[in-house]
């Protein structure tokens, strides 16, 4: 008799601790998610980047020209791909009557180059315009050295001197 | 609609509006919300941000590469050349070539090497790279990586010794002449 009267009509949980917490976790992935800026979206190719285990310093997000050697995943031909992070002075280098690039090229984020002195205008171009620009060189591990060795060279002559190999993280 | 119609009922004493009264009798004890809804979505948020965030933020190993007017010259016994074949095969030698012929080194022991020539000259070894253009560039990062946490300790032990540390390092084109000379070995 006593189990019929014990018998649980419309069970109630207490929720509140659970809302909290995932409230909380909602909040802070929110806050840490980064979304693909325009660059990620017009990539047509992705990059394995070699694995280094000394470097600390962080990728800058401002006054950041990267330069990006792919392996495109449909033909499989690599090519250095430019873009600038601020998007004023990708403008007027892109626009610049001294970069010889296609008119519908200018209009794009990422530059697809694969002559040598075209970039060393560019380059030379983003220098002018802003002189605290970072460079940062972001290859494919299957490349050949080759291609870092006339992208070094030619940063040497238009005076990038200092720039950046972007690697990741042995996990 | 308690008190709505009763005007000619036999209680006077319950006025129109009056529901206060009412509700007083059906005081909450207890509230409870269903929160199962909200929980839903907010779980449901939760999973699109955790899946949607990238937590491996890129690195950068920085370089610095003298301006091509720049012309240095260098004692040739403080410097330390290492070189990478096109099959990848490292070999090194210091100061002269035709008195120090180059020898095989494996990449796990370019650290040690590094440390001990830095160590024996005291901050005055040049390092000199010259990388065959057919490498893949992994090798090129491995190498570099090896000789930066080489520089972690060099650091360390000069500080120890009261001096400071100045890296010289250079990266030059692997040329034909080296090409002939590794051949062989």
């Amino acid at each position: 008799m006593s189990k019929i009267k014990k018998k649980r009509v419309g069970f109630v949980l207490d929720m509140t601790p659970l809302v909290d917490i995932a409230f909380l976790l909602l909040t802070f992935f929110m806050f840490t998610a980064k979304f693909k800026s325009d660059t990620e979206n017009e990539q047509k190719f992705t990059i394995k980047r070699p694995m280094a285990s000394a470097d600390t310093s962080k990728v800058p997000e401002k006054d950041l020209a990267m330069i990006k050697i792919g392996i495109d995943t449909v033909s499989n031909d690599t090519a250095y791909y430019y873009s600038l992070s601020n998007e004023q002075d990708r403008k007027i280098v892109y626009n610049s009557d001294k970069v010889q690039i296609p008119d519908e090229a200018r209009q794009k984020v990422i530059l697809k180059i694969t002559d040598l002195n075209v970039l060393e205008a560019i380059l030379k171009q983003t220098r002018s315009v802003n002189i605290r620009m970072r460079f940062a060189i972001d290859a494919d591990k299957r490349v050949k050295y080759k291609w870092i060795e006339d992208l070094t060279t030619v940063m040497r002559k238009s005076n990038a001197t200092i720039f950046n190999f972007v690697t990741d993280r042995p996990s | 609609m308690g008190g709505g119609g009763g005007g000619l009922s036999v209680q006077p004493k319950v006025k129109r509006g009056s529901f206060a009264t009412v509700r007083k009798k059906k005081k909450r004890v207890g509230f409870v919300l269903d929160m199962t809804p909200l929980v839903d979505i907010a779980f449901l948020l939760l999973t699109f941000f955790m899946l949607s965030t990238t937590l491996t933020t890129p690195q950068t190993m920085e370089m610095s590469v003298p301006p091509e007017t720049e012309n240095v010259e260098v004692k040739q016994s403080e410097l330390l050349t290492i070189l990478v074949r096109d099959d990848g095969q490292i070999f090194k030698f210091i100061g002269d070539k035709k008195t120090n012929p180059p020898e095989k080194v494996a990449l796990k022991d370019v650290k040690a090497l590094s440390i001990n020539e830095n160590m024996r000259l005291e901050n005055k070894l040049i390092v000199s790279l010259r990388i065959s253009n057919q490498v893949p560039y992994e090798l090129v990062i491995k190498l570099l990586d090896e000789l930066n946490i080489a520089e972690t300790e060099i650091t360390q032990r000069l500080s120890a010794k009261g001096m400071k540390r100045e890296r010289k390092f250079a990266l030059t084109p692997l040329t034909d002449e080296d090409k002939e000379d590794l051949k062989p070995l």
